[in-house]
């Protein structure tokens, strides 16, 4: 019971944290009680989220994945460059998606394989799928801001539609969270992520299959990169290499905001959820303030570092408490 | 004659000694680790330290480095009395510890790595360095990255470094352990070197041959006391290993004897055939059911490599290891797991236990599959843990709670109901009571008489010599990598499996 | 094995030669790459990367990172042109640029060795304070005005090479050697080899960290100025990305991302192959766009090619040890009977 309560304290506080801020933007702007407008404002941060939420799997395994924001651009690139070669809408979307999915593969079989950092892997890695991004959109001469453009409707109301009040990219969003929570939460192989988490080795001593679980994590961040590559190319009507690169930031600290342990072995899809949401909410909000999208990485950046450095302080004031009680010096 | 006799006088006065530790007490976690011990060493003395594991000799040597601070006690140096906060101090007063595994900077070269910490500049010393080096019969060039040191060559580095801080104390801990013979043969003709220029040396070892050959005054410690302090000369092996056994001898078996006579009769349920690796050579024996076979040893004899290498962690060996008859090949934890063989790790905290998380969950960790057919059944899960807690009496609030939290011994039980939840047919357990208190090791006791029961073989590595006296139905008796000797029920005495663990075979 | 092991740690010297052939290899394609001003143009377009990489290069050696650089030269030189569009002297903003990049590289400093936090979130975390800052302290527009007399700064020339590709040239010569002689220096080596062991044998690991991260701030700095007076108007881009471009060209040079690996003289050859490698793909008609993913490949194979060659030789040294031991063992067991 004790765990369970620990566990919902977070999520909760992030939650009631997130209600004291809207309300707070609600007094600096009343339109913004609307329940319509605040779904509205989510549609800013859905691929952010769609990426925040694999990746809180990937970094509950002890690793980092800062390739995301290139996947989302690669995907992008090659829904666009098929696209605009002939291919129907369709498969264009579906061989976006595998190109993201292939990436996410790709990194976790470097992870899983070899004993370089990942943050080393994916460094190389964001660098490589940007590069093919650019290349690729260079080579139809789509570079800089132009991108490739002329989607059919249909493909726009990927981003724009809504069910009800429910702006579309907020259901996606939902879907992959519902999808993500249960494997990590329900699932052997969510159980296998937090004992990987916890201690690696003794996941391995366990019998537990380190390495397929690994690349199983980073394949579903590049899913949720490709899903979120689709979205913005949608939401943009243009298919563009450095769509999403500004998102690396905004995702990470989502996933930390939200409960989980950069270091790794805790972290839930919920808190991430809520977390992303907070975030999202707290853009609007700064933008109502007349705070432009560009100055507001300084808060987002001010709440990564400060989210991270609470959590450590706190570890370690428990660990020298606990000390204190057993030492005999 | 009793043990205090054994104890010679203090011959010289306290300014005449090169060091002098007295009553010296050291407890973790209110556990009296050493209980007022007194020891001294002079110049140009090899004084070895002996002792089973836990005894408290490294701990003794870490508080006169520096590592540790004592609780109560003197340390005296050369006649002053002084009090280290922490390593550097203690090298300002000429002490160097040469630890069991050396600190290198491999990309570095082998002076930098000597020379890092003093106050010396990069070069300034290098023609003492080679001269120091040359006596120690180090062949390698300075200027060579670190990386390229054998772990002899690594400890002939750690050496220098404590002649460059003009040591006059140096401790080695467990120096051979990872030595061939050759190397340690050479390693000895140095440290009788420096011992000739006046240098005093502590000397931590398991192996008593090489003890006797070495060594100038031998110290037995055993639980936190000094029980043997004697000139080497008048040492044999006997006496050595008589002084750390405890003093009751062969204890009394609490449970039933399990009847050796139908042992042979029994089905072979897992055997292991001239398995060899880097730390075990041609180990060749096989297991039956219900019966439980001791592997005794101490700390390098290579047991726990063995059981690493027979589940599969340790990828690199030759030889067959079969279950029921059926040989496994391409042996991974999880494949062992699947053919009924379970290691329960000696090092619970790395290897065994996820402390951060609820027990539950280390208790299905090895069966996931076995949950449920695509998510994991909660309450199955839960009925499980509850199943294990109450049948190994598991003290604990329940489930969910955090494995960290509970007592050495109840995260042992915790660890072995995930061995049992595997429905293992061998069950290899490594020194299953260390940290463990002497309830919860009667209780580890029953849990395995109740594996034997159900037919489960069990092979038990332990350092504890009376607990592998009291479970075992044979021992076998490992030493530097080799079975060297097989004992029976009947054969088995305290002092046989002792002195074999000790490389004596009597 | 024992050559190729060599030639992997004189690696600078390795890169150096691959560059000297690259070059050759495209003067031969198309000759007007072999003429002067063609390669002193390199060099100076190289120099804004040269210097950040420097800095990148003092936090890799502790094996850490610092994805704010990119950002710090950012902010560099929107201080410097705001400080110049003020009014105050060429010599005044350029200290209060520095000023400005060496305050951000403290605080970084400060997150990592005093607060523990982990390297990549403190400075991912100051990269997104100092981008908004950028927008913040210029109101969010470009700075399209620079003093003529600080812009000719960068034309100036001695001896065929520009004043500033000297001073670079010569800092990072100076640099690699006080940083093999010196001591002091020396300590950025010694907590990335092995932060443990450095700790251990009494190495203020705190201090060391402390200076790798606050170095590195101001490098990104210089690289600012020299920006200013290059390109001649301040973006808001400025700088965005330039650090992943300088691990790359670190690694390239020598660097080991683990730590304890590279010189100074690593991050000026890395940075100068890098950017050649821009060139030499203009010069031989590969399109622009095709650069990143190549300069992204290369960094992957490098970082991939190194641990192939650390996991085969330490199977050869397991390998040998084990017969070593084996041979041993057979003579003699040591058991005494």
């Amino acid at each position: 019971m004790k765990v369970k309560d620990v566990a919902k304290r977070w999520e909760v506080i992030i939650f009631l944290l997130l209600i004291l801020e809207i309300l707070l933007v609600g007094i600096f702007n009343s339109s913004f009680l609307n329940i319509r407008n605040i779904l509205y404002s989510t549609t800013d941060f859905a691929h952010i989220s769609l990426v925040a939420l694999p990746l809180t799997l990937v970094i509950i395994t002890g690793g980092i994945d800062i390739s995301i924001a290139s996947i989302m651009g690669l995907t992008s690139i090659v829904i666009g460059s098929t696209w605009s070669l002939g291919a129907p809408m369709p498969a264009a979307i579906v061989l976006g998606l595998l190109s993201g999915i292939a990436a996410g593969t790709f990194n976790g079989l470097l992870v899983a394989n070899t004993d370089i950092q990942p943050l080393v892997i994916t460094l190389g890695t964001m660098f490589l799928y940007s590069g093919i991004a650019t290349g690729i959109a260079g080579s139809l001469g789509a570079s800089g801001y132009n991108g490739i453009g002329n989607f059919p409707e249909g493909f726009l109301s990927f981003a724009y539609g809504s069910v009800g009040i429910i702006p579309s990219s907020m259901i996606y969003v939902i879907l992959f969270a519902v999808f993500l929570g249960l494997i990590l939460h329900r699932h052997r192989l969510g159980r296998s992520i937090y004992l990987i988490g916890v201690n690696k080795e003794a996941a391995g001593y366990n019998g537990i299959k380190v390495k397929k679980v690994i690349v199983i994590a980073y394949t579903l961040t590049g899913l949720g990169s490709a899903i979120a590559g689709i979205l913005l190319t949608s939401y943009f009507t243009s298919a563009r290499s450095d769509l999403g690169s500004e998102a690396l930031l905004p995702a990470i600290t989502a996933v930390v905001l939200g409960g989980t342990d950069i270091l790794g072995g805790s972290g839930t899809v919920l808190g991430t959820f809520i977390a992303a949401f907070f975030l999202g909410v707290l853009k609007q909000g700064l933008m109502a303030l007349g705070v432009t999208n560009n100055v507001s990485q300084v808060v987002i950046g001010l709440v990564l570092i400060l989210a991270v450095a609470a959590k450590l302080g706190i570890a370690r004031y428990r660990k020298m408490s606990g000390n204190k009680r057993i030492s005999t010096e | 004659m009793g043990v205090e006799d054994q104890i010679s006088d203090s011959s010289s006065s306290p300014e005449d000694n090169l060091a002098a530790l007295k009553g010296i007490w050291k407890s973790f976690n209110s556990v009296a680790v050493l209980k007022g011990v007194d020891l001294t060493l002079e110049r140009g003395e090899i004084h070895s330290l002996l002792g089973g594991n836990g005894s408290g000799k490294s701990t003794l040597m870490k508080i006169l480095s520096g590592i540790y601070r004592k609780n109560s006690g003197k340390i005296i140096i050369e006649g002053k009395e002084v009090n280290f906060l922490n390593p550097s101090q203690a090298h300002e007063h000429g002490i160097y510890l040469v630890p069991q595994e050396p600190k290198v900077f491999p990309d570095l070269s082998i002076e930098e790595n000597i020379i890092i910490g003093t106050k010396y500049s990069l070069g300034s010393k290098t023609r003492e360095i080679e001269e120091a080096g040359r006596q120690l019969g180090f062949t390698e060039n300075l200027s060579r990255p670190a990386g390229v040191l054998s772990i002899a060559g690594q400890q002939l580095m750690e050496i220098l470094r404590g002649l460059l801080r003009n040591a006059s104390i140096l401790i080695l801990d467990e120096p051979t352990s990872t030595l061939t013979f050759k190397e340690v043969e050479s390693l000895f003709v140095q440290l009788k070197r420096l011992k000739d220029r006046g240098m005093g040396i502590f000397f931590i070892s398991h192996r008593i041959q090489e003890i006797l050959e070495i060594s100038d005054r031998v110290s037995v410690l055993r639980d936190g006391v000094f029980v043997l302090n004697e000139t080497a000369g008048n040492l044999d092996e006997k006496q050595l290993i008589s002084a750390m056994l405890p003093d009751d001898r062969n204890p009394e078996r609490v449970r039933p004897v399990k009847l050796s006579a139908s042992d042979m009769d029994k089905p072979v349920v897992m055997s292991v055939n001239n398995l060899c690796g880097e730390a075990f050579d041609g180990v060749t024996f096989d297991i039956r059911e219900g019966e439980v076979v001791g592997i005794a040893g101490v700390v390098g004899a290579g047991r726990t490599e063995l059981a690493e290498a027979v589940i599969g962690i340790d990828q690199n060996v030759t030889g067959e290891v079969a279950v029921q008859g059926e040989i496994l090949s391409r042996r991974n934890p999880g494949t062992s797991i699947e053919k009924g063989v379970v290691y329960v790790p000696e090092d619970r905290a790395a290897h065994g236990i996820f402390l951060d998380l609820k027990n539950l969950y280390t208790t299905t960790s090895s069966i996931l599959p076995k949950l449920g057919r695509i998510f994991i059944k909660n309450a199955k899960e839960r009925e499980i843990g509850e199943g294990f807690i109450k049948k190994l009496g598991i003290k604990t609030n329940g489930p969910d709670q955090i494995a960290r939290t509970l007592s050495g011994g109840n995260q042992q039980k915790v660890v072995i109901s995930r061995a049992m939840a595997c429905g293992p047919r061998v069950v290899i357990l490594d020194e299953p009571t260390r940290g463990v208190d002497a309830q919860a090791r009667e209780d580890v006791y029953e849990i395995i008489n109740g594996l034997t029961d159900a037919k489960v073989g069990i092979l038990l590595i332990s350092s504890d010599l009376e607990e592998i006296i009291r479970l075992s139905d044979r021992v076998l008796v490992m030493y530097r990598g080799r079975i060297i000797n097989e004992l029976s029920r009947d054969d088995l005495t305290i002092e046989n499996v002792t002195s074999g663990a000790f490389g004596v075979i009597q | 094995m024992k050559a190729v092991k060599d030639l992997l740690k004189k690696r600078e010297a390795a890169v150096f030669l691959l560059l000297v052939v690259l070059v050759l290899g495209v003067g031969i394609v198309n000759p007007i790459f072999l003429k002067p001003d063609t390669l002193k143009g390199v060099l100076d377009n190289s120099l804004i990367l040269i210097l950040i990489a420097t800095g990148e290069m003092f936090v890799l050696l502790t094996a850490g990172i610092d994805v704010s650089l990119g950002a710090v030269t950012g902010l560099s030189a929107v201080v410097a042109g705001l400080s110049l569009n003020a009014g105050i002297s060429y010599g005044g903003s350029i200290l209060l640029a520095v000023g400005a990049s060496l305050a951000a590289g403290i605080v970084n400093g400060f997150g990592v060795a005093l607060l523990e936090i982990p390297p990549i979130i403190m400075t991912l975390g100051m990269m997104g304070v100092l981008r908004g800052l950028m927008y913040i302290i210029t109101g969010g527009s470009w700075i399209d005005t620079i003093p003529t007399g600080f812009k000719n700064m960068s034309g100036v020339s001695f001896a065929g090479i520009s004043v500033f590709a000297w001073i670079v040239i010569v800092m990072s010569v100076v640099m690699t050697a006080v940083v093999k002689r010196f001591k002091s220096a020396r300590i950025f080596y010694y907590i990335g080899d092995n932060e443990e062991g450095a700790f251990f044998m009494g190495i203020s690991v705190k201090r060391g960290l402390f200076f790798a991260y606050s170095l590195a701030g101001l490098f990104a700095g210089l690289a600012g100025i020299v920006f200013v007076s290059r390109i001649g108007f301040i973006p808001m881009q400025t700088g965005s990305g330039q650090e992943l471009r300088a691990i790359a060209a670190c690694v390239l040079g020598g660097v080991s991302l683990s730590g304890g690996v590279g010189i100074p003289l690593s991050a000026l050859i890395g940075g100068l192959f890098l950017t050649t490698i821009d060139s030499v793909l203009v010069f031989l008609k590969v399109p622009a766009f095709w650069n990143d993913a190549i300069a992204g490949a290369i960094l992957l194979v490098v970082v991939l090619l190194d641990f192939r060659f650390r996991m085969l030789l330490e199977v050869k040294e397991k390998k040998e040890r084990l017969k070593y031991i084996r041979i041993s063992r057979n003579n003699e067991t040591g058991v005494v009977r």
